[in-house]
Parts: C-alpha cells; structure tokens; sequence
C-alpha cells in the first residue's frame, strides 16, 4: 500500500515522459505482443474453419464421380459398380419416421408439464436432473439400453427401423425437452393472463394460445434433434442394423441399415472401389443434414417472434 | 388356415382406431348440440368438450388393451402349444426348445419359407390355429370395449355434464406420464448395465476387470485365472485419445476461437464464423470417422516414419485424437463464449481504462475471471469424447495396447463396446457382459464428469449475478 502511494506521489510531481527511448521501447513490445495475440485467435478461427473446408473438399473431390441415378437408386451389393444408396436412405427414413413419432409428441409434452404444470418439488426436480443428464449420456449407451430391453428382454426383431427408431428416440428426446421448455418460457406471461382473464381454462391456454406460439422454436429444436439422430452410428451397430442389406426394407420390423452405418460398413471394404462410394454416401448423408438445418434456420427465422 | 402375414398390421390397427375415435367425436358433437337445443340452454361444457370425452371413451380403453394383449397371448398361445399331443415329445432342455418354437413360429405367421427340423413343421400348425384363435379373441375384446365405451360415454352427455374437468384431467396426466418417459428411461439404463455387469463379475472378478493390465477376452473362462478382461489398457487408451490429445488440439484452438469471436471479430464477420462452427458441430462423427482414417491416418504413419518409427500403423492415437478434437472445438468454444461474455463489462472497461492494451486484458482479467466457466466446458467436452465412438472405432484400431507413443494403435472402451458387441455370439457370455461392464463404468464417468462441469458453471455464474 505504501509502495503504491509512494509511486503515486511520484507521478504526481513528476509526469512519465512517454518520449524516452525506454518507454517507447516498451510501448512497442506491448503493442506487438497485441498484435500477436489477435494473429493466435485469428489463426484458431483459421485452423478451424479450414479444417471444416479441408473434410468437405476430400469428400466431395473423391464421391463426386460416385453420384450417379444408379447410385441413388440401387442397393448395397458386393460388386462396387453396383452399389447404391436406396436401401440405407430407406432404412434411414423409417427410422427417423419412428423416431419423429415417439420423441417429439413425448418431448413436447414433458415440455409443456414442466414449464406449465409441474409444481416446484423434489420429484419436478429429479426429472429435470433425469432430462439433463440423459442428453450427456453418450450414445453408445443408449445402443446397451436397446440391445438389452427392445432386444432380450422384450424379443422385438433384431436390425429393424422400429427398434433403431425407438432406441434413436430415446436420445433425442432430451433435446426436443429442452429446446421446448426455451420455446415455452419465450412466450410472455401476458398471453397467458389475458386467456385466462377472458374465460379459458389452463388446458385451453396451453394448447390454444402457448403451444402454438412456441411451435416455431419448438420444431426449431425438434429438427435439429432429428438431424443428430440421422448422423447417429454407435447405438444402430449395438442393436444389429450393420446387417447386408441388398434390397430396401418394406416396413418397420423388416431387417435395414442406415445411411451412417453404411458409410461405415462400406469404408471396411477391401476393395479400392468402395472408396468413392463411401464418400458419396458422405455427400447423400450431409446433403440431408443441409437441408434439415437450413429448414431449421429457415423456421427459426420466419416465424420466431420476439416479445 | 392362413399362412401369410396377419393383415392386421399396427398401421392399420392405428387408422382404425384414429377413425372410430373421429367418428365418436362427431356423433357426440352432435348429440351434445341437439340435447342443449332440446333443454333450450347452454351445457357447463362445449359441445366440443363433449365430444373428446365421448372419443376417449370410445378409444381409450380399447387402445389400452390393445396394447397390452400382445403380453397375454403370447403366453396363451404357449400354453396352447404345450398342451397340444404334438409337443409331447420337445426337447427338455429350454435353449433347444426354444430354438424349435421360435422356428414353428416363423413358419407359422410365414416368415419361414420352410423348416429345417421337421418337428417344427409339425408344430406350425397348432401354432397358427393358437395365434389365429388369440388374435379373434383379442380383437373381440377390443370391439367390445369400443361399443362399451362408446355407450357409457353416449348416455353421460347432458348439459350439465361437466366434460371439460373430465377431459383436462385426462390430458394433464398425459403430461405427467409423458414426463416420467425420462425418469423411466434413465432406470432402465442404469438397471440393465447394472443387471448385466453383475452377470459379468459372476464370472469375472472385480479385481481382474478394474486393475488387469492384459484385454483379450475369449469365449472360454478358465475359472481362478486371468482370462484376459483387464481393463486398464482400454481405460488408458480412453484417457489418452480422449481427454489428452483430443483436448491438447481442442483446448487451445476453442478457447482462442472463443476470444477471437467474441473481443476481435466485426459483428459481421461473427455472424458468419459462429454458424460455420456449428456446422463443425454438426458433422456426423462417422464422417469425422472416415476423415481420420481416410485422409489422416496415412499422413501421421508418414510422419511417424519420418521420426524413425519402424513398421508404424496407419490406425494411431494421434489421428483419432486430433479429429475428435476438432469435433469438441466448437463446444469449448461456445462454452468459453458464453463465459466470456457473462463477465461483467465493468471489470472489462476498468481494465482498458487504466491503459491495458486488448490482449492484456483479455490475458489478465476476462479469462481469469471466465476461468471457470472455460473449466467447466473442457470437463463437459472431455466426457463428450470419451463416450465418442465412431472416429475411435475407425482410426484408432482395437489392438489394447498400454502404450504413450501417440502413433501406436490404441483401444478406447467405446471402440471394445462396439468390438464385443457386433459379431454373433452367445448372449449369456462372459465377452458380450463384459460390454456392458464397459458400459457402466463409461457411464459412470460421463456422468460424474458432467455433475462437476455443471456444478462449477453454476456456481460461477452465481458468483456475478
């Protein structure tokens, strides 16, 4: 304290002299070590970025030549020449219409009891502890939970859309929750009152006048779930979907595979060939994956009001 | 007696029900409106009220039993089948047995074309006449419940019914049950790895899973002797893909990302990075997956060539580690933006006012003040890339080596969860349990990892509000 009212004093009677050799020396080394810095946090955004535009370009450069109408419409075969992707894509899509029908009808409504009904206790509590620990669970775990339950213990058939649905839904289920319950908070105490104040009851206020104006950014994250669920590879392989599947599945209990775990299955093959199928089922897989989060943005943009 | 697929398939059974129900609301609709017409006032509830709690009596209770049947019958149809002359003579023993029912069953709802014991020829048919007889009867039942249900409700419409409590009732514990979806599947998960790992350490000791240096498990156990389920090669080659080079590449390059973004970047240029992150995010890991193994893996067995390493793998520690860093940079990233930004500007303007340069103040008092929160997001991406499965599975390798040399080929426990669990082996063996051993402990550790990252958020965040 006395050193740093001594030095005060100093100042005081003595103002720096900026223009010495020595100031100016150390001005500059700051100013230097600024710059330096900004170049490290450029560079990151740089390594980070161009990493992203790295992996693209491998995989477009090597699958462009595999995307032929062929190639989009046949199923997997041992000849390389004579692969396509229907069958995955197929076996995705019933997947994911699974998914879509048990997590977003169930995460919508827990959203809705918790954010409107759920009084303030210790079993509210313990869900919503439940809920956020469900979406860290890595999702090789939730594959164990479908192998153990869908498979052994309730016999559904193995390798089907219905189990992969459900063990997908499982997953993204949380995140439709918590993407619902940001949506629901969103939506102003005053339209709640003013339905309330002209007669409806609470059920007729939630599903008349919240839910519609939080649908916006509950679909927002009901997508974004659904685009991490079709990406989703580990807990297919544990409940058997990597089976080889030369025509496309004709409904939810038949044996499929997935558009992700072909991609895997195929990059195993031996045969040079492969390799620019491989990356073209990449490039079907992320097309996919585009459009889902452009419509997601799309959504979000359009019709997300704010108060 | 039919053998082809039943036609009443779960679509149809749904468009039934979807339409009887509408039909029911209709029909209530209209005897609502015409009951108040007749008493010449309004009823305590709408017509439309009246009308959803006349479909859910007419849909629910058969729904519901519909539902639940499929557990009935199955025992009914086997316990048809033992009574039947024709089983007199099944094995005694359960696993063969069941292996002949389940192949009569296949034959029977023509799923088989043909048998490969004759025994289970001759019990297709009395399978099939027991489902089809179940089948009837069940659908019976149902019918039933409908035209109950749909009369029950019928004569409770009257004006001063009170349809709307009975409705909103009905759609409030829908939410309830909804809601305890979660609590449900985090007990099932924690039961079945429980269950099966308790399985697993019958078998094997506790000891040899948690401290044993040698993972190779075989089909065959040789009781009182390592059997080759030590796990700490793979508990170790976690670690070291996971948590050390994943996090040496993602640590640095997130939290610089971080401060890029949030105290150098022009608004503009920050509106087209952050998205551009994101999608970073948003690859699939099995794209990641091949990248590593594809493109990265033959540069880094160059390079460990090039520093004199003899015969090197294209598989290495190095190459998954590196892309599963960049997998975690845009959450370190997104986390240490958040933390960042929540120091108060106060703290930040003082700094710069008393005449430190951009980068000081960044250095000497937003990341110290942001420390936590920058902590708490590595914590919640190292548990993000220990339970990460596919880059490991295909650029690591599976071979459990307890090596540092980042370019050997190391396993992680993902990568032997998916090894153990893919191929076609017996389920009740000490290999197929021992996944789910691996599985509790990945959990275990996930979660734990994640309780603290929260924790230390939270209270950081306390610390400024």
């Amino acid at each position: 304290m006395n050193k740093i009212s001594e030095i005060v004093a100093d100042t005081v009677r003595q103002p720096t002299d900026w223009s010495t050799a020595a100031m100016r020396r150390r001005i500059r080394k700051r100013y230097l070590f600024e710059r330096l810095f900004s170049g490290v946090g450029l560079l990151a955004m740089v390594l980070a970025v161009g990493f992203l535009g790295l992996l693209l370009w491998v995989m477009l450069a090597g699958g462009i030549h595999g995307l032929s109408w062929t190639f989009l419409t046949a199923s997997d075969a041992t000849d390389p020449a004579q692969v396509g992707i229907w069958g995955a894509l197929k076996g995705s899509l019933l997947t994911m219409a699974v998914t879509a029908a048990l997590s977003i009808p169930i995460g919508v409504m827990t959203a809705v009891y918790l954010e409107e009904y759920a009084p303030r206790n210790r079993w509210t509590a313990i869900i919503e502890v439940s809920i956020n620990n469900l979406a860290a669970v890595p999702s090789i775990i939730f594959g164990l939970l479908g192998l153990a339950i869908f498979l052994n213990f309730l016999h559904l058939p193995r390798s089907a859309p219905l189990v992969g649905g459900m063990t997908l839904a499982l997953m993204t289920m949380p995140v439709i929750v918590i993407a619902g319950r940001n949506a629901i908070t969103a939506v102003p105490p005053s339209i709640r009152e003013a339905a309330l104040g002209i007669g409806a009851s609470k059920v007729q206020v939630v599903f008349h006048h919240v839910l519609p104006l939080a649908m916006p950014g509950i679909l927002t994250g009901a997508i974004i779930g659904m685009a991490r669920a079709l990406g989703e590879t580990a807990p297919l392989l544990m409940i058997g979907m990597r089976a080889f599947i030369p025509t496309p599945p004709s409904g939810i209990t038949e044996p499929a595979t997935v558009l992700p775990v072909q991609i895997f299955l195929w990059s195993d093959e031996i045969d040079t060939a492969f390799v620019e199928k491989t990356s073209a089922a990449i490039i079907v897989l992320l097309a996919f994956l585009l459009i889902m989060n452009g419509a997601a943005i799309y959504l979000r943009n359009r019709f997300e009001k704010r108060w | 007696m039919s053998c082809e697929r039943p036609a009443v398939t779960l679509f149809n059974m749904f468009l039934v029900i979807a339409s009887l129900g509408m039909a029911a609301w209709i029909l209530g609709r209209d005897r609502a409106r015409t009951m108040f017409a007749r008493a010449n006032r309004r009823g305590h509830s709408l017509p439309s009220q009246h009308a959803s709690y006349l479909a859910l009596w007419t849909v629910a209770p058969a729904a519901l039993f519909l539902f639940i049947w499929p557990f009935f019958s199955d025992r009914l149809v086997m316990h048809a089948l033992l009574s039947h002359p024709a089983a007199k003579n099944l094995p005694t023993t359960a696993m063969d047995r069941d292996a002949l029912i389940s192949e009569a069953m296949g034959l029977a709802d023509g799923t088989l074309e043909a048998a490969f014991n004759p025994m289970a020829q001759q019990l297709a048919k009395p399978i099939g006449d027991a489902i089809h007889t179940y089948t009837i009867l069940g659908l019976g039942i149902a019918a039933a419940l409908v035209v109950a249900g749909f009369i029950f409700g019928y004569f409770r419409i009257k004006p001063d019914f009170r349809a709307r409590h009975k409705v909103e009732q009905v759609v409030v514990s829908s939410l309830v049950v909804a809601s305890l979806m979660a609590l449900v599947v985090t007990f099932g998960i924690v039961v079945s790895l429980l269950f099966e790992t308790g399985r697993f350490f019958e078998l094997v000791p506790v000891q040899e899973f948690l401290f044993g240096t040698h993972w190779s498990p075989t089909e065959t156990l040789v009781p009182g002797e390592p059997n080759g389920f030590g796990a700490v090669p793979l508990f170790w080659g976690t670690i070291f893909v996971g948590a050390i080079i994943a996090m040496a590449v993602a640590t640095p390059i997130g939290v610089m990302c971080a401060i890029y973004l949030t105290q150098y970047a022009a608004p503009r240029l920050r509106s087209w990075l952050k998205p551009l992150l994101e999608i970073l995010a948003g690859i699939p890991t099995v794209v990641y997956g091949y990248f590593a193994a594809l493109t990265l893996g033959p540069l880094v067995r160059d390079l460990a060539v090039a520093v004199g390493m003899d015969s090197p793998t294209s598989e290495s520690a190095l190459a998954a580690g590196i892309v599963m860093g960049v997998m975690i940079i845009p959450l370190i990233s997104s986390m240490s933006d958040d933390s960042i930004a929540a120091v108060p500007s106060a703290m930040r303007d003082g700094a710069l006012a008393l005449g430190s340069t951009k980068a000081e103040t960044i250095l000497k008092v937003l990341v110290p003040a942001a420390l936590p929160g920058i902590v708490g997001g590595v914590l919640l991406a190292v548990s993000r890339a220990i339970g990460e499965t596919m880059i490991v599975v295909m650029a690591a390798g599976m071979a459990a080596n307890l090596t540092a040399n980042p370019f050997a080929s190391v396993t992680t426990v993902t990568a032997q969860i998916v090894q153990l669990l893919t191929g076609d082996q017996e389920f009740e063996s000490a290999k197929t349990l021992s996944a789910f051993a691996l599985g509790l402990v990945l959990f275990v550790i996930t979660l734990l990892l994640n309780v603290i990252a929260v924790t230390i958020v939270k209270r950081y965040r306390e610390a400024y509000e």
